[in-house]
């Protein structure tokens, strides 16, 4: 990185705010996905102000910038490479208000998200998307990612609880969407800008929605005996009429490594379970339990457990929370798949990623959001082994065709960042895609902001998106390229 | 670019697309703020509209998409309006599976057509807005329109899974998809959503859909005044109880929550003495969801507060009357001004005490319903028979109500005589900007075909 712009940087943030040698880039170089690049430089905004004047400068020197939360994403989207500048957004991390009559609390981007429920639930509130990586990652790199998580499914991903937005838009200047107000009049930007994966502008504030917690929550452990079995339990609990809170399935051989690593109290022998939540007035869940019980005996459920206290509940969840943890002590290497089907393809889906699994002599171990056809496929392999490394992106593109056959998506929850990119033209037309281009140059002219992401710079792009930034476009090293 | 349009070669070159049975120039009814379309074209496919778009952008036409025209005089009066595109011919329900809780429709079906086709199997998209039967997917889409269920549902954005639009360059897009997690894209979805038509013409939308409750009761509950209203929502936020609807009712809305007698002219119905204190009070109403055992429980922590309850077909009536006070408004008051606002949920208090102050000075009776859960309300200032006011007059209460309005609330104009339309901006300000939603609206219609001068970019 250029000495002048590192001295621009630390003038602007303060010495102790930027990070230039390489034994500490290398900490900035990866995220929680497969992609590895080392930044140029790393800079730690701590106001709204310095974000603004870092911006103007990378502008007018035509630098990438690429916004960085915790770095627990699994798409690359906070990958930067040798000519751009990381943007860590981690110091910004103070709770600016909790405002329980309007239900709202103000943060800055670097939170993280679950110091946000931990700081409400004394007034009886909570922030509801919970991404499995919630003790560490932030407020900001949900919004950028749209975060889901396990209780998604009663109440909405990350958009459906931001309701303002400050940002700082490429050029430097600061602009406002939204506010505490569910929302206003004109264009829903707020609504546009959630997702958009740090292509449009840094946010700087966020407004949240807090959600009441629930009298009561009850956790259900139904145990089977095959996963097809397991996969209709879900399709005829959400035909049932009952909307759980989460409904996560763990395979067998899911449920063994989670047993071997945390003792949840999975049973061993089981070829699947399904970990149902639900939540609400008292006399609701004991309703609902009653009636999940039923549907899941007649869909063959060998078992169906209740947790009895909050601590057999609390265990029960750090099964299912620890579960990618777990997968990384027993292979050195695995690739998580996040495709989403129609929840009636379950049972045929999972079925497909057996055979995948078969043909090319790979472990693939299933833990994944059933109740909205979310799927989290953990591909396991050496990367050592250069077969194996080719056998699992292989696997993974035929999972991957399995999804996008019955009208799936790419990407429920985890971005598609530099991973997923090659990808897009699997279900995005170029036309698709050059109006996605053009309403993003309509916030990030230049593309100086996280370039060459989420959405692919192809051939015909070129004319619209005007010169390309100094990071010249390189083969993404993604397991798609 | 200026450029000398003959009709008639515009006309030969609709009729091309769409056929000539697909094109009319009986224009009764199609108005909009009184401005006439010079014609009306009902493409049958997305690639007709692009077509259709396509010729508009190169010879600078003005386009209003349309469907159900429920909530068309929305909006700035345009300068002009060349085309009227009518996405009523694409109304089919294109895939629907029960198990995935998801349907894809075209844009121009009546929401009510689908409602009843997801009501076969106990579901249903959880949207009250009003006029079902007329009022088509994407027009409800384009107007980000709500009912009384907002205060648990959310609203249209939050339902809509997928859509298909006309771009003015003529590209059929397409954003997110049919399953109910997906982060593949810009979510154009909400994008679209609220934008009334001034960004693209939607052709087809994608919903997740809910199972339909099986049972739910109605508790109206009754208060002297306003602050003791506020004190039982806040109580009500306090307690375990989660109704699905939560509506607050000011003292005069109450007469237009029922069947209107002998309506003779519009403006002869008015209250007896519209200025002095009303009998009735406000309200509450709290629609709940749940089996025996469930409503029980309500009524018995809401207990004394509980005036009235309310099931079965006189229930879904109450809540019909509620999504429609807009509609009774108007059809008894030609001249009546309504009101969407959105707020914080503590400046609903502020914004209604604002509201019962100001419109009486400039002559003006105000009712008011609204989602007391999350701060959208809808007012309506309803002119004095006698001295009705004049065109400054609304332009006056309106610049007056905005000022009281607690900070980062909004407040767009609906409904008003178009005549007063000219004197004062219907939208008002905004917490969002504007700017941005300029740049937008630039990137995607550059030659601001679509809705010209009549939204809010």
């Amino acid at each position: 990185m250029d000495s002048s712009i590192l001295r621009q940087l630390k003038k602007i943030a303060g010495k102790d705010a930027v990070l230039d040698k390489p034994e500490e880039l290398m900490l900035y170089e990866y995220d929680a996905g497969v992609d590895v690049h080392r930044p140029g430089a790393v800079v730690f905004a701590q106001t709204t102000q310095q974000v603004s004047q870092i911006m103007k400068m990378a502008s007018e020197k035509k630098i990438p910038v690429v916004p960085r939360g915790a770095g627990t994403g699994l798409s690359g989207g906070a990958i930067a490479r040798r000519e751009a500048i990381v943007l860590s957004l981690a110091r910004m991390n103070k709770i600016l208000e909790i405002d329980v009559p309007n239900q709202r609390a103000v943060v800055q981007p670097g939170v993280v998200n679950l110091e946000l429920s931990n700081a409400t639930v004394k007034h009886g509130y909570y922030y509801a998307p919970d991404p499995s990586s919630q003790k560490a990652c932030t407020i900001g790199g949900n919004v950028a990612e749209n975060s889901g998580g396990p209780h998604t499914l009663a109440l909405g991903v990350t958009v459906n609880h931001v309701t303002g937005l400050e940002i700082v838009l490429p050029d430097g200047r600061v602009v406002e969407f939204g506010g505490k107000a569910q929302d206003s009049t004109g264009l829903d930007l707020t609504g546009f800008f959630v997702g958009s994966e740090g292509t449009m502008g840094v946010v700087t504030r966020i407004t949240v929605k807090l959600t009441k917690l629930p009298e009561h929550v009850t956790t259900l452990l139904a145990i089977y005996n095959t996963v097809e079995d397991a996969a209709n339990t879900v399709v005829a609990i959400t035909q049932s009429g009952v909307t759980p809170a989460a409904l996560e399935m763990l395979d067998g051989w899911m449920v063994r490594c989670v047993e071997a690593n945390v003792h949840a109290g999975y049973p061993e022998d089981a070829a699947a379970v399904l970990l149902i939540e639900l939540e609400g007035m008292r006399e609701v869940v004991e309703e609902q339990a009653k009636a999940v019980s039923e549907v899941c005996l007649q869909q063959k459920a060998r078992e169906v457990r209740h947790a009895k206290d909050e601590k057999q509940r609390q265990l029960l969840w750090l099964g299912r929370k620890t579960a990618f943890g777990s997968v990384g002590r027993v292979s050195p290497s695995y690739y998580t798949q996040d495709g989403v089907i129609p929840r009636t393809k379950v049972p045929y889906t999972l079925a497909e990623i057996e055979r995948i699994s078969k043909k090319y002599d790979l472990i693939i171990g299933n833990v994944f959001h059933a109740g909205d056809g979310n799927l989290h496929p953990l591909i396991l392999f050496n990367s050592r082994d250069p077969v194996q490394t080719e056998n699992s992106r292989k696997a993974a593109k035929e999972i991957m065709a399995c999804c996008l056959k019955f009208g799936g998506s790419i990407t429920g929850e985890h971005g598609v960042g530099l991973e997923k990119m090659g990808l897009m033209t699997a279900m995005f037309t170029e036309d698709d895609l050059e109006v996605m281009i053009r309403l993003r140059n309509a916030f990030n002219p230049d593309s100086i902001l996280n370039p060459q992401k989420m959405i692919p710079e192809l051939h015909f792009c070129r004319e619209i998106t005007g010169p390309l930034p100094k990071a010249k476009v390189e083969p993404v090293e993604g397991v798609f390229a | 670019m200026s450029s000398v349009v003959s009709p008639a070669s515009v006309d030969r070159d609709l009729a091309a697309i769409v056929g000539e049975t697909h094109i009319t120039h009986e224009l009764r009814g199609f108005d909009i703020s009184g401005v006439a379309p010079s014609v009306v074209v009902f493409p049958g496919s997305a690639e007709e509209v692009a077509a259709v778009l396509r010729l508009a952008n190169e010879r600078d036409l003005v386009v209003a998409p349309a469907g159900g025209l429920t909530k068309q005089q929305i909006g700035g009066v345009p300068e002009r309006v060349d085309i009227l595109l009518s996405t009523t011919r694409m109304n089919r329900i294109e895939e629907y599976d029960p198990g995935d809780l998801t349907i894809a429709v075209g844009a121009g079906m009546p929401f009510a057509e689908m409602q009843r086709k997801l009501g076969e199997h106990h579901q249903w998209v959880p949207c009250d807005a009003a006029s079902p039967d007329h009022a088509t997917i994407g027009g409800l889409l384009a107007t980000g329109a709500a009912g009384p269920l907002k205060s648990t549902f959310g609203h249209m954005r939050d339902f809509c899974i997928g859509i298909q639009f006309v771009t003015t360059d003529g590209k059929v897009v397409k954003g997110g998809g049919r399953v109910v997690k997906n982060v593949a894209g810009y979510d154009l979805m909400k994008l679209l959503t609220g934008s009334y038509g001034s960004l693209a013409v939607m052709t087809r939308a994608n919903f997740k859909v809910f199972p339909r409750p099986r049972q739910t009761r109605t508790f109206v509950c009754s208060f002297h005044s306003l602050d003791e209203a506020l004190q039982f929502r806040t109580h009500l936020f306090q307690s375990p109880l989660t109704p699905m609807c939560m509506e607050i009712i000011s003292p005069r809305a109450t007469e237009y929550l029922r069947n209107a007698g002998t309506v003779h002219d519009p403006d002869d119905y008015a209250p007896e003495q519209p200025l002095s204190l009303p009998a009735v009070e406000w309200q509450i109403a709290l629609r709940a969801v749940g089996s025996d055992t469930v409503l029980a429980r309500y009524a018995r922590e809401l207990g004394s507060a509980v005036t009235r309850t309310l099931e079965g077909p006189a229930e879904d009536q109450f809540w019909s009357w509620i999504s429609h006070f807009e509609q009774s408004i108007l059809a008894r008051h030609r001249n009546a001004m309504v009101m969407y606002t959105h707020m914080a949920i503590q400046s609903v208090g502020p914004a209604l005490q604002a509201f019962e102050r100001a419109a009486p000075d400039y002559n003006m009776i105000p009712a008011a319903v609204g989602r007391a859960a999350t701060g959208n309300l809808v007012l309506a200032f309803m002119p004095l028979s006698v001295d009705p006011p004049s065109a400054m007059q609304y332009a006056n209460c309106v610049s007056a109500f905005r000022g009281l309005l607690p900070q980062g609330s909004s407040a767009e104009v609906a409904q008003c005589p178009k005549e007063a339309k000219n004197h004062f901006d219907v939208w008002g300000t905004t917490p969002t900007d504007v700017k941005m939603m300029r740049a937008v609206k630039k990137a995607i219609d550059p030659k601001n075909i679509l809705n010209r001068g009549r939204f809010i970019v």
